[in-house]
């Protein structure tokens, strides 16, 4: 028993270890800041900005030729703050106005504009962990309750004898 | 004690540990280290986990269905043994298939369920299942308990590709409008975890097969050893 | 010959008994009578739905029908030992399965026969052109849950909860047979030319075949004495 026991204890550890790994994944490469942050922290290097492109706000230019890049301003909303965003890259169809999107690039030197070079879709990681966590709990409740459950029956076989009637009841 | 059943119990730790392995390789090689997808984004991550699932519950139902043939064929209970894990091992990676694929079914075809004939064909899979389990549970007698449930799963093992065929075959006249199939682009870096998850669930469902055989052989040695079995011809 | 002569004895021996006390006719009739009479309480104001969905309607009142049909096959065997009688019986059993499928294939087809009329009378249908097909795709769907019922009803006869086993058993492993049978009356109803919805009754007379040979080998495992 005393075995099962660690085992599972090393097999959380592995888990637990595993999901931080995917979740410093998510905090570096995948999950947005809102322009409110932008704008207070200003973040060097490339970052992640969330928001709604306002309605009125968009003007693009078409690129010069196929496969040329795409220009567009438009202003990025989000729940406190606003950033105006040149955006200088390929076409893309999401670009709509009234589409809550993700701009990737960096923040100007002076500090008030942004200028993204890609878009990206809101990240729905809400799913993945939702998936993941529905089929590994009740996995490892189910393998844990089962190797439990065989622990007990050996000892307990090992433990029970088989029925014997009285022997020599003799006068 | 059987000797098959001796030999489960010194062998599953390896299926067990490689399973394991492979399976937490797997998940990190999806989570932290693939690439997403160009058209699903972050949610395709959800594919490493489906994938595998579909795949070893319909290895389960396979699994059933052999030992269940061998089962009328040469009476081996330890065989009613692991044909009765499958089961319910079956049961439980089925449901996890039809759930994870209605988690990924919501952001890339927005909608929870629809009326895909793997969908159909794995809720069929997933309701002849049950009811197996359910026969098992309500006959008493091990011998007739084996017998009956043997000839449910061959029947409904024969039944499954005819429902899959049909249930295609009528959705391909009622093609609904806006489903688009999954559209993923396979770059090379998404097959790596898929088939290391693939690997590692398949393995850690033999492991919970050795198991779980293990449990329901002990439970009916146990009942025998108490003297509860009237007759211990079965074991 | 006594494998046909048991096969017939069979047939017969179902046929009196329930001529005699048609205690299973009228249960299969009158369940079937309700469920129309709901559907068309819920349906009859609207035609086109009515349109859309007969086909499924029909086959609704028809399955119900059959699992009653099929759950009383065996269970009339329990009373009087009857059941022990025909696993000990040196008849093939074989002949016994192809008895008690015949037996129920009637019964459950004249049941059927019965609620056409009302099906007309209830939802304004024209069938009479169309009567001969008609009457090709309810023997051949009939017999596909027949074929497979007659099975599940001498397995689940003698275990507890028998009367939920027999449609939770069936009805997951009968999907091929509905959905060949809804859309192959669809087709009738509808007035669609007969290439169009042949493949669907092809389908299930496949499935007839497939599963009257299957359970004729298996059902010697299940009357084992």
């Amino acid at each position: 028993m005393k075995g099962l026991y660690f085992r599972w204890v090393v097999v959380i550890t592995v888990v637990l270890i595993i999901g931080w790994l995917a979740d410093q994944h998510y905090e570096r490469e995948v999950r947005p800041i809102t322009p409110e942050v932008l704008l207070l922290n200003r973040p060097v290097g490339t970052v992640r900005v969330i928001g709604l492109v306002e309605a009125g706000s968009l003007t693009t230019t078409p690129p010069a030729s196929p496969g040329g890049s795409l220009l567009a301003d438009f202003e990025l909303v989000g729940e406190r703050a606003r950033v105006a965003v040149h955006y200088d890259g390929p076409v893309d169809d999401n670009l709509r106005e009234l589409k809550t999107l993700v701009v990737i690039g960096h923040l100007a030197p002076d500090g008030r504009r942004f200028e993204g070079h890609e878009f990206d879709l809101l990240p729905n990681y809400g799913f993945i962990t939702a998936a993941y966590l529905l089929a590994f709990i009740p996995l490892g409740l189910f393998v844990f309750g089962m190797e439990r459950r065989v622990a007990l029956l050996y000892t307990m076989i090992k433990d029970t004898t088989v029925y014997q009637p009285e022997a020599n009841i003799v006068e | 004690m059987s000797k098959f059943i001796v030999w489960l119990r010194a062998y599953q730790g390896w299926f067990g540990a490689a399973g394991g392995l492979c399976v937490a390789g797997g998940l990190y090689l999806g989570l932290v280290t693939s690439p997403p997808d160009a058209y699903q984004g972050e949610v395709v991550r959800i594919m490493y986990l489906h994938v595998p699932l579909a795949q070893t519950s319909l290895f389960a139902y396979a699994t059933l269905f052999i030992c269940s043939l061998w089962y009328l064929w040469k009476r081996d209970p330890v065989i009613d043994n692991a044909a009765h894990a499958a089961a319910g091992i079956g049961v439980f990676f089925t449901a996890a298939a039809l759930v994870t694929g209605s988690i990924w079914a919501k952001p890339t075809w927005n909608t929870w369920w629809t009326w895909d004939p793997r969908l159909v064909s794995f809720t069929v899979l997933l309701l002849i299942l049950i009811g197996y389990l359910m026969l098992r549970m309500f006959i008493d007698e091990p011998e007739r308990q084996a017998r009956f449930a043997a000839i449910l799963a061959i029947v409904g093992g024969i039944d499954l590709p005819i429902v899959k065929f049909s249930v295609e075959w009528w959705r391909t006249l009622h093609q609904p409008l806006s489903i688009s199939p999954r559209g993923i682009s396979y770059a090379g870096a998404m097959l790596i975890p898929l088939a290391v998850m693939a690997v590692g669930i398949s393995l850690l469902f033999v492991y919970m097969l050795m198991v779980r055989t293990q449990m329901l052989y002990l439970k009916q040695l146990l009942e025998a050893k108490k003297g509860r079995l009237l007759s211990r011809a079965h074991l | 010959m006594r494998f046909f002569s048991a096969i017939g004895w069979i047939v017969w021996k179902d046929l009196l008994s329930e001529l005699r006390s048609r205690e299973s006719l009228s249960s299969m009739l009158f369940f079937a009578l309700a469920v129309i009479l709901i559907f068309s309480f819920s349906f009859s104001t609207d035609e086109e739905a009515v349109r859309q969905l007969i086909a499924g309607i029909m086959w609704v009142a028809f399955g119900f029908t059959a699992m009653i049909g099929l759950g009383k096959s065996f269970a009339i065997e329990l009373q009087h030992d009857c059941l022990e009688a025909l696993q000990i019986n040196p008849v093939p059993k074989g002949a016994i399965y192809l008895g008690k499928l015949l037996a129920n294939l009637l019964f459950i087809v004249s049941v059927e026969l019965l609620l056409l009329p009302l099906f007309v009378i209830f939802f304004n249908l024209d069938i009479l052109a169309k009567l001969p097909v008609l009457l090709v795709i309810m023997v051949s769907g009939t017999l596909g849950l027949s074929a497979l019922g007659t099975l599940f009803s001498a397995l689940t006869v003698q275990i507890r909860a028998r009367e939920v086993m027999l449609p939770i058993l069936l009805l997951p492993m009968a999907v091929p047979v509905f959905i060949g049978a809804v859309e192959a009356t669809r087709g009738v109803l509808g007035g669609e030319p007969f290439g169009f919805y042949r493949p669907w009754i092809d389908l299930l007379l496949v499935f007839d075949v497939i599963f009257v040979v299957v359970s004729y080998w298996v059902i010697e495992f299940v009357l084992d004495a």
